[in-house]
């Protein structure tokens, strides 16, 4: 700018002359490291399982190579073997039989082929030509159509001009010119010649390619493991393996689960562990085959189970869905069981789910649901209630019915015309019927109340039998800590002030039935000590303390129970415990006394065949809400093992005397403590019969969203320590249930009053497990376990089982074992046969019928009772369970869904014997070699002394005839270690034929021996098998 | 003090812009502040310096007599703008690439979180709800808020302040500014972001969010305090209370803008739409402040009830 002079260069305009190049430099340099950082995360950071495809590639494939080799040695071994081969010397030869006229075929197919590939271009080309100008007919104006019609006819016309090779070998060619249709038809033609002699060709190779199929079966089928061949295409497919998202996809579900892309190694047929594979834990194999057998996550991917966010693939954190809000975490592997609920919510025993099972049966044992409601447990009072409610109803509709025939009589009478007085006379006549109907449906409800009120248990005893039984000082010693006094019990220690102690002591004490129970005789303590232990009584309880203790965990221990008990209550609990001293009116809501009866001039008589309310007529409660089940030992019994019993006691042990349980004033009080602390959930307490649960429904639990979870004044720490999580939620609780009360001001009836139920680091983790894994699923209802028929029958009679712990006693499907089983006595071989029968296969041993009838009377005997019915040479007693109808009936069905028998039974027909046949039959039935008299029962005393098995007379009612086959047959296949000898008939072409030596008799004989004795043992008259009896 | 959750809410990606905002709001203004002061000072040598003062010169910093008296957009200008949009890029990528979007669980119908913020740039809006209702806090004041800062160049048309940094020329719309932005609008932001935690209760800063806090806060309205049950008794005495604040604050509007020389100068060229509209916006603004005071000293909620509004 000329006006302005120029400035000296130190001063010039910072504006037009600051140089920004360094700026420039260094932002540009930034600018393309940026994007090379980008770049980067595009292609590695943001897709890690692309180095996790390479290193599991690079570590399998140098664990497969090395494999090779030992697999190899395995496999030539087989190679060599005289079975193989003949298999590949057959396979050979047929081979090279069928060569020959294989070889034919396939030249003739050569030149087949040769004529069409010369055809083929010409055919194409018209065809495609042809089919556009059709469509295009079919899609113009009718007007267009018929030029269009003749321009297709003129395609057609052709002519097309081909070379083709003619089929005779002679390597000649034709030149013809056909039109479309001839064309057409020569290709066909050609098609069809080759569709016949590849045909004939397979039909050529058949025999071969059954040897060649043969051959590698009967190697697979010896080799463990893999062979070659399978680890060499492992290889070869390692080798080839593409980089890329391995994703299932299974649309109907909307699963979409890419877990594979670094979990590569999951669904390998070899099993891979971490430390084979540079200790990566991700390269491992699923560790429960037969699990993804069931559920094969072509099906069922992998999050519907483990939870995590299947889609997610840029980091372990958010493949597994442990990063901040999203809903569903996946489980640590110690709560895996947790994926199984969801689905499979209505089974309390399921294969492959250990923890989860045990976390089930403890729900119940430790009466949990006494508290928080949870499906499917404890429906019992809930349904009662609903058919009480329901007989109520209709008790009121009656009434209003029996009203309203006065009303319309009386109408009638006023009516206006005689028409409208017939139709309110017919009305009337008809409400009658209505009633009749209405009767026929209360006795519906009666009858499934009796049910119920039968099914109906608590957990823990009845505490309106306390005068009765307990020693009153020990009460509130009791309350102070349950666990001091006996360290196993169910019942959880309660945060109790002294004052509620007293209080809620006294209130028991004082709501206690007034009555007494008839004075025993002392027994016999050594007698009682041998029958505790052989009648089967420690399936369920336990004696001894710490390390000393031995029996079942299902009931209690009863290590101090002559501290607490009354002896003659005692006597009476063991004789019966299902005895009860005063019925329960449901509906009255009240205990029926005497007096009751007497006002109706009935006989105080209740038990369950009497169990009418004399009051009202609905049913009552007769016997203890226990699942104990009665023994049906004799009084001199009972008071012999309890005076066993009274002996199980701390000598030192001293309560101070509690005369404040008979002030009414703590009663008062007390019950209010009773109330807040829900006693009532797992007690019968007089009164609060019908108390509801105090505790939050556990149902969904899983599901609940995290802010819903109370915290407290923990939440802070719980966030930095990390368990500020559902599932850290419970463990804590469990743990300690009052933490959330940590700091909180608190009146006493407002703090939490969860007891701590003490449990075990084990134990907790499983409830967790169960917990966490009640989710309000969002699955599809279709993938639920919702199964009909006998899978259903299985599913309920689980509950049965576990109900009442039948596999204390009993095995009843393979790899369990009963308590008993693992107790020192029985593992004296003369006391192994003294087991409980094994149930593996009962359904296939029994008629259903007949599984009805014993398990409502196990004794089979209605006066005789005091024995077992089937097997009377057992110590161990089957107890009679009081099962209701509905109970009986799924257990029997129970029992043939395992062994998948057709339901409902129709027995199989046998043939009368011919008098021969009976002689023949005799003969075998008391051979000297194999004399069955000699253990099976009879019921003749001084012969059972010495059986030792069940009596021949029941079989006919008893057993499935196709079943008794197979047990003569080979028993120790069915029931391994039983006393019955196996071999006693040897299959000899095709039928079985007695072992020992054969009378003449049996010369002509050509039938199967066993099926004989079979049809002998299912026709067996009493005279009969005493008349042989005799003769022995 | 809970630093942890304080470093929680500070990192939070979503909270990154409100974190960076704290610096760089204050850094700006300050340089602003500083470029305009020096060049209201130029102006003031260059009017005070006989020789100068006649001359063609350039009014902003650094300034030589002899320096060119203008500079060309290209290169100077675009140069500089072209190196902001490397830097900006920079910024940006390594932000994509370090932070991602902050995602959270899918929306429950069921289930309100809490708290519940919105989006950083609406916290002061949600911060007003606290103080008006829905209908006010919702839609007309924001609408007033856009309303009034477009307005701002047509109430305040002083000639002489256009096209560089200058405090003395632009008194007004800087006083507006910094008030109505900085005061208002961006401390509301902070609180909204800082002080709010669950509840929508006041924590502050390294207080911990606890959900199951309980404070004392029940509020009441005006008319509660005069017993006044009616609802036309509650309209009205609403109404009167309006009115009074209207006339004062109005009489203290007018003081301000006649303060001094300067003012009345530029009141003197003011229109009566112009002189109105300046009144309506700085009466409602400073409705904002006298809320939030009412409010949190006498747990006053609405003044004015009525069927379809409350103020």
């Amino acid at each position: 700018m000329p006006e302005t002079p120029t400035p000296p260069p130190e001063e010039q305009d910072p504006v037009t002359s600051n140089s920004y190049s360094a700026i420039y430099l260094i932002s540009s340099i930034l600018l393309i490291l940026t994007l090379f950082w980008a770049l980067y995360d595009e292609v590695y950071g943001l897709r890690p399982w692309k180095s996790y495809q390479r290193k599991f590639v690079s570590l399998y494939l140098s664990n497969l190579k090395k494999l090779k080799p030992r697999e190899k040695g395995a496999e030539e071994e087989i190679r060599k073997t005289e079975g193989y081969q003949e298999l590949d010397r057959a396979y050979k030869a047929a081979e090279l039989e069928a060569t020959p006229k294989v070889k034919d075929i396939d030249r003739q197919v050569g030149l087949i082929d040769d004529r069409a590939t010369a055809l083929t271009d010409t055919f194409q080309t018209a065809r495609s030509e042809v089919s556009a100008k059709i469509y295009e007919i079919e899609h113009a104006s009718t007007r267009s159509r018929p030029s269009l019609e003749k321009e297709l006819e003129e395609i057609k016309r052709g002519p097309f001009k081909v070379e083709l090779p003619l089929l005779d070998g002679s390597e000649k060619k034709e030149r013809v010119s056909y039109t479309f249709e001839e064309l057409e038809k020569e290709f066909d033609r050609l098609k069809g010649l080759k569709a016949d002699l590849l045909a004939t060709r397979l039909e050529v190779l058949k025999q071969a390619n059954d040897f060649h199929k043969k051959r590698d079966q009967y190697l697979e089928e010896r080799m463990i493991g893999l062979t070659e061949q399978q680890v060499g295409s492992l290889i070869s497919k390692m080798e080839a393996f593409n980089v890329e998202i391995k994703q299932i996809n299974v649309p109907e579900y909307g699963i979409v689960d890419r877990c594979e892309s670094c979990h590569v190694g999951i669904r390998e047929p070899l099993v891979l562990e971490a430390r084979e594979l540079g200790g990566m834990r991700a390269f491992t194999s699923h560790p429960d085959r037969e699990l993804l057998k069931i559920h094969n996550p072509d099906r069922f991917g992998c999050t519907p189970c483990h939870n995590g966010n299947g889609r997610a693939t840029i980091s372990a954190e958010k493949a597994h869905g442990q990063n901040e809000h999203w809903l569903w975490p996946m489980y640590a592997s110690k709560n895996a069981d947790a994926g199984c609920v969801q689905c499979h919510l209505n089974d309390i025993v399921l294969d492959h789910a250990d923890t989860l099972n045990y976390a089930r049966q403890m729900y119940w044992e430790r009466g949990c649901m006494g508290c928080h409601r949870y499906e499917g447990y404890d429906k019992e009072p809930e349904q009662l209630l609903a058919v009480n409610q329901t007989l109520r109803s209709l008790e009121g509709q009656k009434k209003e019915n029996q009203k309203e025939i006065a009303a319309l009589e009386k109408d009638s009478e006023n009516a206006a015309t005689n028409e409208e007085a017939r139709q309110l006379l017919a009305k009337a006549q008809e409400i009658p019927m209505k009633i009749s109907l209405l009767d026929a449906q209360m006795e519906q409800l009666d009858m499934q109340s009796k049910s119920l009120l039968r099914e109906q248990k608590k957990i823990g005893p009845n505490l309106k039998d306390v005068r009765l039984k307990l020693k009153k000082e020990w009460i509130p010693v009791w309350l102070e800590q349950p666990t001091a006094f006996r360290p196993t019990t169910k019942m959880p220690n309660f945060r109790l002030s002294q004052e509620q102690r007293q209080a809620i002591a006294a209130f028991i004490w004082q709501s206690g039935t007034e009555a007494s129970v008839s004075k025993q005789p002392p027994g016999d303590a050594q007698n009682g000590k041998e029958l505790f232990e052989i009648r089967g009584c420690q399936a369920c309880h336990s004696l001894g303390e710490g390390n000393e203790r031995m029996g079942g965990t299902f009931a209690a221990n009863l290590s101090r129970v002559g501290e607490k008990a009354n002896y003659d209550y005692l006597v009476r609990w063991i004789h019966n415990p299902r005895e009860r001293t005063l019925p329960y009116c449901p509906f009255e809501k009240k205990e029926i006394t005497a007096a009751d009866y007497a006002k109706h001039g009935l006989p105080f008589v209740f038990d369950p065949d009497h169990a009418k309310c004399p009051n009202d007529g609905h049913e009552l409660q007769v016997q203890q809400t226990t699942v104990m089940p009665n023994l049906r030992l004799s009084w001199k019994e009972a008071q012999d093992i309890a005076s066993y019993l009274v002996t199980e006691r701390h000598t030192n042990a001293s309560y101070p005397p509690a005369a404040f349980m008979d002030d009414p004033g703590l009663k008062a009080k007390g019950v209010q403590y009773v109330k807040f602390y829900g006693c009532a959930s797992c007690h019968e307490i007089a009164g609060l019969e019908e108390e509801g649960r105090i505790g939050t429904e556990l149902t969904k639990e899983g599901s609940k969203p995290i802010d819903n979870f109370d915290f407290a004044l923990l939440a802070r720490k719980a966030k930095n320590e990390g368990w500020y999580t559902g599932k850290g939620f419970i463990e804590h609780k469990l743990q300690q249930p009052e933490i959330y009360d940590t700091g909180m001001v608190k009146s006493p009836l407002e703090k939490l009053r969860m007891p701590n139920p003490h449990l075990d680091d084990q134990q907790r983790s499983a409830i967790t497990t169960f917990l966490i894994g009640s989710v309000d699923s969002s699955w599809p209802n279709d993938l639920f376990y919702n199964p009909s028929g006998q899978a259903r029958d299985i599913q309920e009679g689980w509950w049965i089982v576990r109900k009442y712990n039948c596999m204390g006693c009993h095995q009843v499907r393979l790899s369990q074992r009963s308590v008993l089983m693992d107790l020192p006595r029985y593992q004296n071989p003369d006391w192994r046969e003294q087991l409980p029968p094994r149930l593996v296969g009962e359904g296939a041993r029994v008629n259903p019928r007949w599984l009805e009838q014993f398990l409502a009377n196990p004794a089979l005997n209605t006066t005789e009772t005091d024995r077992n019915g089937v097997r009377p040479y057992l110590k161990a007693r089957m107890p009679t369970f009081f099962f209701s109808p509905d109970e009986i009936r799924k257990l029997v069905r129970f029992f043939m869904a395992l062994s998948t028998q057709a339901e409902p039974y129709i027995p199989q027909r046998l043939e009368a014997l011919s008098s021969q046949e009976t002689q023949m039959a005799r003969e075998l039935f008391t051979s000297k070699a194999a004399p069955c008299l000699k253990c099976h029962a009879t019921g003749e005393t001084t012969h059972d002394k010495t059986a030792t098995a069940p009596n021949f007379l029941l079989a006919k009612d008893r057993l499935k005839p196709n079943w008794t086959g197979r047990w003569i047959a080979d028993p120790a296949v069915i029931s391994p270690g039983t006393s019955m000898p196996s071999n006693l008939f040897k299959l000899q072409g095709g039928r079985y034929v007695f072992s020992g030596p054969l009378p003449d008799l049996f010369k002509s004989y050509d039938k199967d021996q066993i099926a004989l004795l079979v049809r002998y043992m299912f026709e067996l008259s009493p005279e009969e098998q005493r008349r042989l009896l005799s003769r022995r | 003090m809970d630093w942890q959750q304080l470093w929680e809410i500070a990192s939070t990606p979503d909270n990154i812009p409100i974190v960076a905002l704290l610096f760089l709001v204050p850094f700006y203004t300050w340089y602003a502040f500083r470029q305009a002061r020096a060049n209201d000072q130029l102006i003031g040598a260059l009017e005070g310096s006989p020789e100068l003062a006649k001359t063609h010169h350039r009014k902003t910093l650094p300034f030589k007599p002899e320096w060119p008296r203008e500079v060309h957009v290209w290169p100077y200008l675009l140069r500089i703008e072209f190196l902001a949009a490397i830097i900006v890029t920079v910024i940006l990528m390594i932000w994509s690439i370090t932070l991602n979007a902050p995602l959270e669980e899918p929306a429950n119908p069921n289930f309100t979180m809490n708290p519940a913020k919105a989006p950083w740039y609406f916290l002061g809006l949600q911060e007003m709800l606290v103080y008006f209702d829905p209908w006010m806090a919702g839609v007309v004041l924001p609408s007033l808020i856009l309303v009034g800062l477009a307005a701002i160049p047509y109430m305040d048309e002083n000639p002489l302040g256009a096209g560089y940094y200058t405090l003395k020329q632009r008194k007004w719309s800087i006083a507006a500014f910094c008030f109505g932005f900085l005061v208002l609008w961006l401390t509301m932001i902070f609180i909204g972001t800082f002080i709010r935690g669950p509840g929508w209760m006041w924590f502050w800063p390294g207080q911990t969010w606890d959900h199951s806090r309980v404070v004392f806060e029940v509020n009441r309205d005006l008319p509660d305090l005069f017993f006044i049950t009616s609802a036309w008794g509650k309209g009205i005495l609403g109404a009167i209370v309006m009115a009074v604040y209207y006339g004062l604050a109005g009489l203290l509007v007018h003081k301000i803008i006649t303060l001094n020389e300067f003012n009345r100068k530029i009141f003197k060229r003011m229109s009566l739409l112009q002189y109105l509209t300046l009144q309506f916006f700085l009466i409602m603004m400073m409705l904002l402040p006298l809320k939030i005071f009412i409010r949190h000293a006498f747990r006053i909620k609405y003044i004015w009830i009525t069927p379809w509004f409350n103020i």
